[in-house]
């Protein structure tokens, strides 16, 4: 079983089905995943700005680190889970999406950005607040963690710009259910 | 309405492929930082985060970055309006959001900076703080939802 082959299994199982067909509960997840990006993508935005010594001066980077860490962990997670459940449900318009495979990248590079900085920055934000600016190494790690939540942003916008490629009528694989499902994902996009 | 229902080819966001969905990722990125922004003050309301802080520190903490997101935001969404005026206008999702973001500004200005720059009771500061989370929350539903009716 290929890869290709266990999304098309996952997109069709019952649960996956009903989320693409409801008219309403699609939208709704779509939705919570963009108010998770406005409300948690906001502090680690406002942290980055910490780090970089030109927001939130008036509070310590120890506080602002620590402070809203459970914040962004449950956000993360209610992120992540909208979105497993857009794209499992709609593999057609993400397996080949050459933006959603760059938006999958940028999501491992934020994985490989923690675990680089987790000991000079994140975990040392005491002695951070000890030096009268920020050092080196944190504004890095700001300007780097700007970048790709920005290019994940961006990258997960242009994935509805992508046209799958059309399906071959008199293949074997292509059932005129499929084809219309196919028609269905691009027209409600 | 009726100045405004020009000839959505003419207009050069339609006749390129880049332009719209560069205004729509500025669109996204700053409402980002400007709902972004007023949750930090909305949470530390709601006594979520932010503890060791006072809302008042928060809010002139983030004021700033709040008032340039609300300013890009609205004009990058005002430009890609342009982009087929008439559509938007008859779509209700649209107008719920145009209403409730003037609202969301206005009670953002007042309400909300008065009781988080005081010291608020912990009942008024939850639903000070709750209301405005979710009213601007409903304007991201809304934006969203505008695609699919």
């Amino acid at each position: 079983m290929s890869l290709a082959d266990l999304c098309l299994a996952i997109r069709d199982t019952e649960f996956f089905t009903a989320i693409r067909e409801s008219s309403l509960v699609y939208p709704i997840i779509m939705s919570i995943h963009l108010s998770s990006i406005a409300v948690f993508g906001g502090l680690i935005l406002m942290t980055d700005l910490r780090l970089l010594g030109w927001a939130m001066t008036n509070v310590s980077i120890a506080d602002m680190i620590r402070q809203t860490r459970l914040l962004k962990r449950v956000g993360f997670l209610v992120m992540v889970t909208c979105g497993i459940l857009l794209a499992g449900s709609k593999p057609d318009a993400y397996y080949l999406n050459p933006y959603f495979q760059l938006k999958l990248t940028l999501l491992a590079l934020v994985g490989v950005h923690a675990l680089v900085f987790h000991r000079s920055v994140y975990g040392n934000s005491a002695q951070l607040d000890r030096q009268p600016a920020p050092p080196a190494v944190a504004k890095v790690a700001a300007c780097v963690s700007l970048a790709l939540w920005l290019g994940i942003v961006c990258a997960g916008r242009l994935i509805a710009y992508f046209e799958p490629p059309k399906p071959h009528v008199a293949s074997a694989q292509s059932s005129p259910a499929d084809i219309f499902q196919r028609v269905k994902a691009r027209t409600r996009r | 309405m009726l100045q405004l229902s020009f000839d959505p080819s003419a207009n050069p966001l339609n006749n390129n492929e880049w332009s719209f969905p560069f205004f729509e990722c500025i669109h996204i990125a700053t409402f980002a930082m400007s709902v972004g922004t007023i949750a930090i003050v909305d949470f530390r309301l709601l006594g979520i985060a932010m503890g060791r802080q006072t809302a008042a520190q928060l809010l002139k903490a983030t004021w700033i970055w709040t008032l340039v997101g609300l300013v890009i935001v609205i004009t990058s969404g005002m430009v890609i309006f342009t982009t087929d005026p008439l559509r938007y206008y008859y779509n209700s999702a649209f107008r719920y959001k145009c209403i409730a973001l003037l609202c969301a500004v206005i009670y953002n200005y007042t309400i909300h900076r008065k009781v988080a720059s005081s010291e608020p009771s912990p009942l008024v500061a939850k639903l000070v703080g709750g209301f405005s989370l979710l009213l601007w929350i409903s304007i991201v539903f809304a934006g969203l939802f505008y695609a699919f009716t």
